[in-house]
């Protein structure tokens, strides 16, 4: 039977001192950046508004960087910015207008890849894209394109190693939390394309076990 | 002026013969001169030169005593007894004259002189020298002058005879000489080795320093050693290939290079390899290797060529054969090490070889039984590990064939029982029960009755059901009770017993509620034996009456009967409430009253025999179609039912048209000819089988009942320790858990316990689970 879903208090965003507080000016052109992609009839920036900021911005609504701006103001539902998150990501990132907030891309960007934050985006990706009411799990087609997104980068091999395995196998149809916190880890402390060191006796998910086993049969073929 | 007379008292210490005259014949021999005081009237002291010793030796004390009866008496006066003052010092070359004697004794001893020297004299001399701390110098000539000879007798050997045996014989001879020549030295110089050796460290006994001499000399005269040792094993190796010879202590005429082979030869040539103390380095080495290598090609020879039983035959007479060697010539402490080379070599490489050409388990029996002497033959194969590893392989090979045969699946439990009971035999008469291979045995069993999941232990249900029902004639209670007790045998080596008590039960209470038991006291005895072995949690439940599931059978009553269960129903739910009733109607039955025109019958039935009989009394023909709207029996169901209504034994309806089969368009009539000898009869409706889905769905319930129990384990673990390691909880969990199951399989369940929230994984290590309350 399942049990109360506890959702864990959002993580802290320790990266930055805490920003100096924003000037009233600040404040309003904060405002007034957000009204103009708003829907005013919902008092939010909805899908539509998101892809008109990204045109704006010069950028894929498919780009990470857009996901990761969505990580900054902590953004609940994917495809919506509400006002207050709108405001907490921009004074944050000091950008007041689509100028400003052009050029803070790239410190974001490495904002992001910073060790402590990259873990805490990577997990706060999969929650975003858990769009139903009491979701827990992503179909494997979307968690193909959300690790190619979010990993694609700094994991090249193991991310298109793993996604040709989900695309492949017929035991999960969908990833859980458990699972894709525990690929990054992998990633990150597994030897590859070798992997000497993993042991399927400790507890890593089965389904990186059944990944492993596949890739050494490859191996081996090959 | 008398003279003090200093006598030399040739007085030799141990003279045994009383004391003896020695003479002195010049001038230049020694004489032993004790430090005696003298007896002398006046403090003078003259070195008496050896006439004069001579001349008053003859007679000694008498002498003086004599010559002071010549002088008048003297009133007593008091006798001082003085020290020598000075040392009375040896003759010159004194030790080089001594020496000499003895040095050409030893000579001649060696050269097989019979001329040598008095014993006694020489005896006297080793004395004396030791006497006059020349013991050492003594020891060291000795050696020396032994060492000549050794060396020279053992390098006269090199080169001769190219005939072997006279080759030993030569060598024996040597030898026996060398230890009488040895031994006569050594009682010459008795005294030196009773002192001199015994006082210094590191100094070896006469002996000893004899044998060290001939080995070293042995060992540079390598082609000698090398020789004898070759002709030994030469002989010993002819001596094996004439196998057929009579075995007896007297002289084996087997030829060898056409000479004889003597063992008493062989017996003192290896005494002396014992005693030089090369036995096992220069013999012993090369004979186990050589011993090796035979006995390898004449084991694949006799493998090849002849059967088992006589191979092994052949095998212990070749092992008889050995011990005795080792009591005629082989030293002692060769018999461990040759008979496991020889055992190595004829039986170890060949057990699996042998295992395997028995075909079939019958033949194998007949192999171990002949065997005469079970002890050694058995001893042998305790031994060699590689014995019981065969056994052990050759058991599982041939369970697992049982096991595996899908088609013969019907038969397996019965070939186990057989298998077991005949390996229990071997066990019991070739083996005297030895627990080894009890132990090889079951863990063999317990190995090949798992490899196939679930599959035995349904199959063992199942025929204990068919033991255990109704309709076995001719077995006896006590064969029931055997029978059960040996399948019992075969439960304890399942892993799985809870697929063998879903099926169990299921079986079980079918039986009960049919009334098909054999007898209730054979299934009390049965119920009493499982629990023995497994609880009393395994077999509560059926004790309580655990109430399978059968697939509902649908059917419209007729009337009357609508009536009888409505008012049962009532009655049912007055007494418990909250219970729901289900009519299983596939297991009811019924006895009806019929007439028929020949005569009025009883008739035992089921209830859909009986709903289908019961339309014949407002019709006397149906078709197959009418007699379905009207029951609404299942199709399948109906056949059958029509089929032991009218097909059968017991005709009490007509098909037409006649044939054993129900086709859709048969109609059916009631039978007035019908006649049958009893009155009441049982018209046996043909048991709805169990199907293969019932049986796919009891085995699935299992595998879910599982996950329940791992689910229960898992949190029940960490409710209690909090926090644990993934390794430690996969241990717990194996020791907790009764069945069988993979580790990746418990993963499984832990992610699931994750995703619902009992457990999480720690932040810090991801080893570890918390638990969460």
């Amino acid at each position: 039977m399942p049990r109360a879903s506890k959702r864990k208090s959002d993580p802290v965003r320790s990266s930055e001192p805490a920003p100096k507080r924003a000037t009233a000016k600040e404040v309003e052109r904060i405002d007034n950046f957000f009204a103009s992609y708003a829907n005013t009839s919902i008092g939010m920036i909805d899908p539509e508004g998101v892809e008109k900021l990204c045109s704006d911005l010069r950028v894929e609504h498919t780009d990470v960087r857009i996901l990761m701006l969505a990580w900054k103001m902590n953004a609940k539902k994917q495809g919506y910015f509400t006002q207050d998150e709108w405001r907490t990501g921009l004074k944050s990132l000091h950008a007041d207008t689509l100028k400003k907030l052009k050029k803070e891309l790239p410190e974001l960007e490495k904002e992001v890849a910073k060790q402590n934050n990259f873990e805490d985006f990577y997990c706060y990706s999969f929650r975003y894209c858990l769009t139903e009411d009491k979701q827990k799990s992503l179909d494997i087609e979307s968690v193909c394109m959300l690790l190619d997104l979010v990993l694609g980068r700094q994991f090249p091999l193991q991310v298109d190693s793993f996604v040709e395995y989900l695309k492949i196998q017929k035991e999960y149809k969908v990833i859980n939390m458990d699972q894709w916190t525990n690929f990054f880890r992998f990633c990150q402390e597994i030897e590859f394309p070798d992997l000497q060191n993993y042991d399927a006796c400790q507890a890593w998910p089965l389904i990186l076990d059944n990944f492993v086993d596949w890739l050494r049969e490859k191996l081996t073929a090959a | 002026m008398k003279k003090a007379k200093s006598q030399a008292v040739a007085c030799s210490l141990d003279s045994k013969n009383g004391i003896k005259q020695h003479h002195f014949d010049d001038a230049t021999t020694n004489s032993s001169v004790d430090p005696f005081s003298m007896i002398e009237d006046h403090a003078e002291t003259d070195v008496v030169d050896s006439d004069s010793a001579r001349a008053s030796s003859s007679g000694g004390f008498t002498a003086n005593l004599a010559r002071k009866k010549a002088i008048p008496p003297q009133p007593a006066k008091k006798l001082v007894i003085k020290l020598l003052k000075a040392k009375p010092t040896l003759p010159t070359n004194f030790e080089e004259n001594t020496w000499a004697v003895l040095k050409s004794a030893i000579s001649a001893i060696f050269l097989k002189q019979p001329d040598f020297c008095d014993l006694e004299k020489l005896y006297q001399a080793v004395n004396d020298l030791c006497l006059h701390k020349m013991g050492g110098n003594l020891y060291q000539r000795i050696e020396k002058e032994c060492e000549s000879h050794i060396s020279a007798t053992l390098q006269s050997l090199v080169g001769q005879s190219e005939d072997l045996v006279v080759f030993l014989s030569l060598v024996e001879t040597t030898w026996q000489d060398f230890c009488d020549q040895l031994l006569m030295i050594r009682g010459i110089a008795l005294y030196l080795d009773r002192t001199y050796v015994k006082q210094t460290t590191n100094v070896r006994s006469l002996w000893d320093m004899g044998l060290q001499l001939f080995r070293k000399h042995l060992s540079i005269a390598s082609e000698v050693e090398h020789k004898t040792v070759f002709g030994l094993l030469k002989m010993i190796e002819s001596e094996r290939s004439f196998p057929d010879v009579n075995l007896s202590f007297s002289v084996i005429c087997a030829t060898v290079l056409g000479e004889a082979v003597d063992r008493t030869l062989l017996n003192h040539l290896l005494k002396m390899f014992t005693a030089l103390g090369i036995y096992s380095e220069s013999f012993e080495k090369p004979f186990l290797d050589c011993t090796s290598e035979f006995y390898a090609a004449e084991g694949v020879k006799y493998m090849q060529q002849s059967d088992v039983s006589d191979y092994l035959k052949h095998v212990e007479v070749r092992l008889h054969e050995e011990h005795d060697r080792c009591v005629l010539y082989l030293d002692a402490s060769t018999r461990k090490p040759l008979l496991a080379t020889a055992e190595r070599q004829l039986l170890e490489r060949h057990i699996a070889a042998i295992l395997e050409k028995a075909r079939g388990i019958f033949s194998l029996m007949n192999l171990f039984l002949p065997v005469h002497s079970a002890i050694f033959f058995r001893q042998v194969l305790t031994f060699a590990t590689t014995g019981s590893r065969a056994l052990s392989s050759y058991i599982r090979r041939t369970g697992q064939s049982i096991v595996t045969d899908e088609e013969k699946d019907k038969d397996m439990v019965f070939s186990l029982l057989e298998f077991k009971a005949s390996l229990d035999a071997i066990w019991e008469d070739s083996f005297s029960k030895n627990e080894a291979f009890c132990n090889t045995i079951k863990e063999a069993f317990e190995h090949l009755i798992n490899i196939r999941q679930n599959r035995p232990a349904e199959l063992i249900a199942k025929f204990l059901d068919e033991k255990l029902r109704a309709g076995n004639k001719g077995t006896s209670e006590e064969e029931l009770e055997g029978t059960l007790d040996k399948v019992l045998v075969l439960f304890r080596f399942i892993q799985g017993k809870d697929v063998f008590e879903a099926f169990y039960k299921k079986d079980l209470a079918k039986r009960l509620l049919l009334g098909k038991s054999a007898s209730i006291d054979a299934e009390k005895s049965m119920i009493s034996k499982l629990k023995t072995e497994c609880g009393s949690q395994f077999t509560n439940k059926l004790e309580g009456m655990y109430w399978p599931t059968y697939p509902l059978m649908d059917v419209r009553l007729p009337h009357e009967l609508n009536v009888y269960q409505d008012i049962f129903k009532e009655f049912y739910l007055s007494k418990y409430s909250g219970r729901r009733l289900m009519w299983q109607n596939s297991l009811g039955h019924c006895v009806l009253k019929a007439e028929f025109p020949k005569g009025k019958k009883e008739l035992a039935v089921s209830l859909f025999q009986t709903v289908v009989l019961m339309l014949f009394n407002d019709a006397q023909k149906l078709s197959f179609q009418d007699i379905k709207d009207a029951t609404c029996i299942e199709d399948k169901e109906l056949r059958r039912t029509l089929q032991s209504l009218a097909c059968g034994k017991v005709r009490v309806l007509q098909k037409n048209p006649k044939g054993r089969e129900v086709d859709d368009n048969d109609s059916f009539m009631f039978n007035d000819v019908f006649t049958a000898p009893l009155y009441r009869i049982k018209v046996n409706a043909i048991q709805l089988k169990e199907t293969v889905e019932e049986n796919t769905s009891t085995t699935e319930r299992v595998f879910q009942d599982r996950q329940y129990q791992v689910d229960a384990a898992i949190v029940r673990i960490m409710k209690t320790r909090k926090v644990l390691s993934h390794t430690l909880l996969i241990t717990e969990l194996f020791q907790q858990l009764k069945f069988p199951i993979k580790p990746s399989d418990l993963k499984k369940r832990i992610e699931s316990l994750i995703d619902r929230e009992y457990l999480e994984r720690d932040r810090n290590n991801p080893q570890i689970y918390n638990y969460l309350a």
